[in-house]
């Protein structure tokens, strides 16, 4: 038995239902995010964890006891807040020092685990301060060292990171990861942002509609989705609507390729804009290959590489290209081309 | 400023004028040299100060007024704190109806509160007392403290509380360490005013008044009943900058408050 087992969760309210289906495991010392898009669950589902939402069916075991109706301040998980739910009249270090006064520990050896707690998310200096006079990024990381230094069961991040600024949040997400790792913590990540979720974390669980759609390493979840909505949400794809030929196989702006597809209903062709290139129409492809033709309607230099739109019978697509390389002119005939095995159906959904 | 404005802050002045008018005349009055009350005064002076520095029954009653309101505010507190504290943060049927019931006699003419207050304190021989004052004034402050604090405690985010929780804090150590902490600056503010209101609260004390027990208000209706002398001005001189010492105090304690605060 894993060290977190979440089984069967649910939680409805009054005309919705939050969590419908949430089974989950986790080993000591893993880093697992929830990903997906706003009300599919996650944070719900983090809440029913640290206690503060009582589910309606399932349980929740923790190292093999039973948590599931246990009150929040019994459970020793530490929460870290997307607001930061720092307490406004208190110093940052009575801050930190909270969980562990009430667990009633010594105050010489509370001003060294603040101290301590404080050095690890790099504010030591800031202990007499009061949280307004902190800015985003240290506030962030005062709810994080009073989160840690209760040495919590299992480390609940709630969007942590979504206040900050792009560039900090870059530097964050290392800290924690690396803090993550040194201390060997058991961690929930929720997020809606799949950077997130696919650099701080060792596996991921991506959320729909109240139910987990699929569950792996980063790896899997990008390269192997297993669903429609998770080959959506995460990374960008190219929709490419196809039709099917007698033999069965699936045809895309006239060409038939030999990629295996759902026996009936209609489908679409998911493919990475990275993963294509653009060839000249009379430049042959290895098997293996797939193959279409188009015209480029325009290039959009992006930065760090190159959008090419374009447009073919069955309708556009886009091509990402490295910058650097000559991206054709606009009007140019290409073939595009990937590999088969990149090519991903899903059936339409009825909408 | 445009035309509109000024029209606006005309009215404004107007209405400025309207309420303080009054207060002038009883100023001027109570600074009066005469013997009865005369608009403009033909002299000016400090005998009616002097005069009320030995009127026994008006200084009683101030005493009694004091004692009353500071057991009021402190049992309205004692009750509406917690009973808001439930209305605000609990989740138990019947809230809203509660809610709802609690705040129904800020909506009841005083008038009739007293008057059924009178009918139900006279066989229990409360009228008259000190308790039945304390009561019967408490009918009204503490609809209005609960009313103050369910609101001041539905504006702190909730996060704050749970983030307490999940470190360990039982309930009432989230109560005590975190929620009054925060709610500190409407607690002083609500304490000054409900001392405020039973201070000043005369239809239900003229109705549980006896000779033996009379509020300030109620001493100083009967006052003016008989006499017409400038006395009462000076008195409600004092109290205006009693009131005003309270309110402008209260406005520092809770400025300075939020700055520690937040």
């Amino acid at each position: 038995m894993s060290y977190l087992e979440l089984s069967g969760l649910q939680k409805r309210y009054r005309d919705s239902v939050a969590v419908d289906d949430v089974s989950l495991s986790v080993e000591q010392g893993e880093a697992v995010a929830l990903l997906g898009p706003s009300g599919c669950g996650k944070t719900t589902t983090l809440r029913m964890l640290a206690g503060l939402v009582d589910p309606d069916r399932g349980a929740i075991r923790l190292d093999g006891a039973e948590i599931t109706r246990l009150p929040a301040h019994k459970r020793n998980m530490g929460y870290v807040f997307q607001s930061y739910a720092l307490f406004p009249h208190l110093s940052v270090a009575r801050n930190v020092g909270f969980g562990l006064e009430e667990r009633g520990v010594g105050k010489p050896e509370i001003a060294r685990q603040v101290e301590e707690a404080l050095a690890l998310v790099r504010l030591a200096g800031l202990d007499q301060r009061r949280p307004r006079e902190l800015s985003g990024g240290q506030q962030q990381r005062v709810a994080l060292a009073r989160s840690l230094v209760i040495r919590p069961s299992v480390l609940l991040l709630d969007e942590s990171l979504s206040n900050l600024d792009a560039k900090l949040r870059d530097t964050m997400r290392h800290e924690i990861r690396s803090i993550q790792r040194s201390l060997g913590i058991t961690t929930l990540f929720v997020t809606h942002d799949q950077v997130e979720a696919l650099t701080m974390c060792d596996r991921i669980a991506v959320m729909d509609r109240g139910r987990i759609a699929q569950i792996g390493s980063a790896e899997d979840i990008y390269e192997r989705p297993a669903t429609r909505f998770v080959a959506s949400f995460v990374g960008r794809s190219n929709v490419l609507p196809a039709t099917r030929d007698a033999e069965g196989r699936a045809v895309l702006w006239g060409e038939t390729l030999p990629v295996a597809v759902p026996a009936s209903g209609e489908f679409d062709l998911f493919v990475r804009p990275q993963r294509m290139r653009i060839l000249p129409v009379s430049e042959p492809v290895s098997p293996g290959m797939a193959r279409v033709h188009g015209r480029v309607l325009r290039s959009v230099f992006v930065g760090d590489h190159v959008e090419v739109l374009i447009e073919g019978v069955g309708g556009q697509l886009t091509v990402e290209m490295q910058s650097g390389s000559a991206a054709p002119a606009e009007g140019t005939e290409v073939a595009v081309a990937w590999p088969l095995s990149d090519t991903l159906p899903f059936a339409r959904e009825a909408a | 400023m445009n035309g509109a404005g000024r029209v606006l802050s005309g009215l404004a002045a107007i209405v400025y004028a309207l309420i303080l008018a009054p207060i002038v005349v009883v100023v001027a009055l109570a600074f009066s040299a005469d013997s009865f009350i005369l608009f403009p005064p033909s002299g000016y002076s400090l005998r009616w100060f002097r005069q009320l520095a030995g009127h026994a029954p008006l200084l009683n009653a101030l005493w009694l007024s004091v004692q009353i309101a500071s057991v009021v505010t402190l049992l309205s507190l004692a009750v509406g704190v917690p009973a808001a504290l439930a209305l605000a943060k609990g989740r138990f049927a019947w809230r809203d109806a509660l809610t709802n019931f609690f705040l129904a006699p800020l909506l009841l003419p005083t008038l009739i509160a007293g008057l059924a207050l009178l009918l139900f304190f006279t066989p229990l021989r409360l009228t008259a007392t000190l308790p039945g004052l304390v009561l019967g004034h408490m009918t009204v402050t503490v609809p209005f403290v609960i009313r103050m604090m369910t609101t001041a405690f539905q504006t702190l985010p909730d996060d704050i509380e749970a983030a307490a929780a999940t470190l360990g804090a039982k309930p009432w150590r989230v109560v005590w360490r975190v929620t009054l902490p925060l709610v500190t600056p409407g607690l002083i503010a609500c304490a000054c005013l409900s001392f405020l209101l039973s201070f000043d609260e005369t239809v239900i004390s003229l109705f549980l008044s006896g000779p033996r027990a009379a509020t300030l208000p109620v001493e100083m209706v009967r006052y003016v009943e008989g006499r017409t002398d400038p006395l009462i001005a000076a008195l409600s001189v004092l109290l205006i900058v009693a009131t005003l010492i309270v309110v402008v105090v209260v406005e520092r304690l809770v400025g300075v408050a939020r700055a520690v605060g937040k």
